[in-house]
């Protein structure tokens, strides 16, 4: 999987690059502000860009214009979104074109190697990767009483939470020791008791889920 | 010489008061006393009704109106007395004798009455009666002693005594006019007084002395109450006193209420110089009062802010030295310890790396808190809609959020419009019990107007830690803040901070 990186911390840049080709995927530039990701994304065409959402000039918000002007202009690369802060606006900004090849987590997730290469493939494949406490968030929006997403069982709010993140059933199978089909189950269960139209596609399902919980 | 007095009176009292009729009916017994003694045979009965005329006026003084029912009686019946004199009924003798009594005793009702009410007047309504009661009593002595009728053999020269104490009469009157310029004068001492010393108490004394009415209340208007009030915070109203209000204003705005003597009335030109000096006075005593009240605020945020630093710097430190460096120390300590055990157990060493990896993270999340604490980084990044709207999105009620910003703030006016909608938010979660919240945040003028309305129950104490910490913020920005909560109709917060 080839990768594209902007990262303006020279110390974090050279960390992620490494981190990434021990990982096995192919780093083709790292850059240090979102004018040259433009570039080095254009020239590429790679599989996923991950940005830093801090870039220089103004260290603001420029790597979260970048990603969604790489989403706008170069549908086929995936766009994974690093910060040391998550936002529930940039989610909604970032899902503003679909849940297909997007990510956004929180930049301490990078120390969890596996999780993190997971995280890089699953965007890289088309698919989404979005933090837990981003969920955690729009989850607790849903905390009045007569809100349906009582009604879940707590095995399906957790299968619900790992389904917002992006992950596919096999994934929530494993990290919950379940079996897959009991995944699917549930997932089959939680969709009728939300009211939302079951689809077989993973990516559509990320963005029911999200646009549900935003809602 | 009679003539050429009431002449004189009746042409200062019409310039002066135009619309009395004081001036008119001086001017005409001047001009009947002066044809009377160019008319001859019975035409000089109707000249002679000069008296009358003379009575209508002292009846009328000081004001030029006839005030009560009684006054209009005697005076029509002296009119009714003249024709009667003029129409030869009676024989001529008795006719005039008969008159002349009626004439006399009416002069004496007049004079009666008016003295009644001197004695029953306010001190300045006496003061322009007096000198004209006076010369009236001296001229009705003068024309008893006089009269035909005790003294059959009272000759010419008592009839210009008479006179020459009639005389008396306008020349009073032009003393009064005298006295009241002179104390308009006074007015302008009263300026000089108020201007060394704008206190409430001293003002009334000083313009009770000047205008000399002692019981003269200045009501001072309460531009926020919307009313006025004496020196001690009582309303101060002319209803139902029988005294009269007048209204000093300056620059269209309402300043103070004299309430006075109606007498005070037929002096206008003193009670406007008057209101002129308390005015300006009045004026003075707001603006030192308000920049005296200003120069305390302005003190108490200084001292505020400089405290609220001091604070915060204290909070850093402590939070840097009890948390961040203690957990940093603590992740070399460990790994130290698996660098050692790596050689003789290396599930331990494996063991140990993922402790002090795990203690790395904790220290990161503790940075990003303080560092979030210390400054929202949000708004670095998004500036304020941005970050409100991640404040409306996090919300557990829907939150509708209108933003009209022509562009960036400055970025404390920013912070504090951010805190504010951050606090009232909160507040909506944790205690409104709110269906929904609607927050509004336009510019109006040079101002910056933050407004967080939910539907919840209402009853949010202003004086609660978080609502007083955020007026102390608004206030320590040169800003307000407003809270409207009453009981079971919602909590409105608005915030006006100055954005010019």
């Amino acid at each position: 999987m080839r990768v594209v990186l902007a990262e303006d911390n020279v110390l974090l840049r050279e960390g992620l690059v490494r981190l990434l080709a021990e990982a096995g995927l192919s780093v083709l530039s790292g850059v240090e502000d979102a004018t040259a990701l433009l570039a080095d994304v254009g020239r590429h065409r790679p599989d996923v860009a991950i940005v830093d959402i801090r870039l220089p000039p103004t260290r603001t918000d420029e790597g979260l214009r970048a990603a969604r002007e790489i989403r706008r202009r170069h549908p086929g690369t995936g766009v994974l979104v690093l910060s040391q802060y998550v936002r529930v606006s940039y989610t909604v900004e970032l899902l503003d074109g679909g849940a297909d090849g997007v990510g956004y987590l929180l930049k301490d997730r990078v120390t969890d190697i596996a999780e993190f290469t997971e995280a890089v493939r699953r965007v890289g494949g088309g698919g989404s990767a979005f933090d837990p406490i981003v969920i955690n968030q729009l989850v607790q929006r849903h905390a009045g009483d007569d809100d349906p997403l009582h009604t879940l069982s707590d095995r399906e709010r957790e299968v619900l939470a790992l389904m917002a993140e992006g992950r596919t059933n096999q994934a929530i199978a494993d990290r919950l020791d379940i079996a897959e089909r009991t995944v699917e189950k549930h997932c089959t269960s939680i969709f009728t008791k939300l009211g939302l139209t079951a689809s077989p596609d993973d990516h559509r399902r990320v963005l029911a889920v999200l646009r549900y919980l935003n809602a | 010489m009679l003539a050429t007095g009431f002449l004189a009176m009746g042409v200062v009292a019409w310039r002066k008061h135009p619309y009395s009729r004081v001036g008119p009916l001086a001017g005409l017994i001047g001009v009947l006393a002066l044809v009377e003694p160019l008319i001859a045979g019975p035409g000089r009965v109707l000249a002679a009704c000069w008296v009358t005329v003379l009575i209508h006026l002292v009846a009328a003084l000081p004001s030029g109106r006839l005030r009560t029912p009684a006054m209009r009686v005697v005076v029509g019946l002296a009119y009714l007395n003249t024709v009667a004199l003029a129409t030869p009924l009676l024989p001529a003798d008795l006719g005039k004798e008969f008159g002349t009594l009626v004439e006399v005793l009416l002069g004496a009702a007049v004079l009666g009455v008016q003295w009644t009410r001197w004695r029953r007047t306010s001190v300045p309504s006496r003061r322009s009666l007096t000198p004209v009661l006076a010369a009236a009593a001296v001229m009705a002595g003068l024309l008893l002693a006089a009269n035909p009728m005790w003294t059959p053999d009272a000759s010419l020269l008592d009839m210009s005594a008479l006179k020459v104490g009639l005389v008396a009469v306008p020349l009073a009157y032009l003393a009064t006019e005298l006295r009241s310029r002179i104390e308009r004068g006074g007015v302008a001492d009263l300026v000089v007084q108020l201007g060394g010393d704008p206190e409430p108490a001293s003002l009334q004394a000083a313009l009770a002395k000047a205008l000399h009415d002692p019981t003269l209340t200045v009501g001072h208007w309460m531009a926020q109450a919307r009313r006025y009030v004496d020196a001690d915070g009582h309303p101060v109203t002319a209803e139902g006193t029988g005294r009269v209000a007048t209204r000093v204003d300056r620059g269209g705005e309402p300043v103070a209420l004299l309430v006075h003597d109606p007498a005070l009335l037929e002096q206008p030109r003193l009670i406007e110089a008057a209101c002129t000096a308390a005015a300006l006075a009045l004026h003075n005593a707001r603006l030192t009062a308000d920049l005296q009240v200003r120069v305390v605020q302005l003190a108490e945020s200084r001292r505020h802010v400089v405290q609220a630093a001091e604070a915060e710097r204290r909070r850093l430190e402590r939070d840097l030295h009890d948390g961040v460096q203690q957990r940093l120390l603590s992740i070399p300590m460990t790994l130290s310890v698996a660098e050692t055990a790596l050689a003789s157990d290396a599930g331990r060493a494996r063991a140990l790396i993922a402790e002090a990896k795990d203690m790395s993270l904790a220290v990161l999340d503790e940075l990003r808190a303080l560092s979030q604490g210390i400054h929202p980084t949000i708004l670095t990044e998004r500036g304020l809609e941005g970050a409100v709207r991640e404040l409306t999105l996090v919300a557990p009620v829907p939150v509708r959020l209108v933003v009209d910003l022509p562009g960036r703030l400055s970025a404390e006016i920013e912070t504090t419009a951010y805190y504010v909608v951050a606090e009232a938010l909160a507040n909506v979660t944790k205690h409104a019990d709110a269906g929904s919240a609607e927050i509004r945040i336009e510019r109006a003028g040079d101002r910056l107007v933050v407004e967080v309305v939910d539907d919840g129950c209402g009853g949010a104490d202003p004086d609660g830690s978080g609502l007083r910490g955020l007026a102390t913020r608004a206030a320590d920005n040169g800003g307000l803040l407003h809270v409207e909560s009453p009981a079971g109709h919602g909590t409105r917060v608005r915030a006006e901070l100055p954005c010019g």
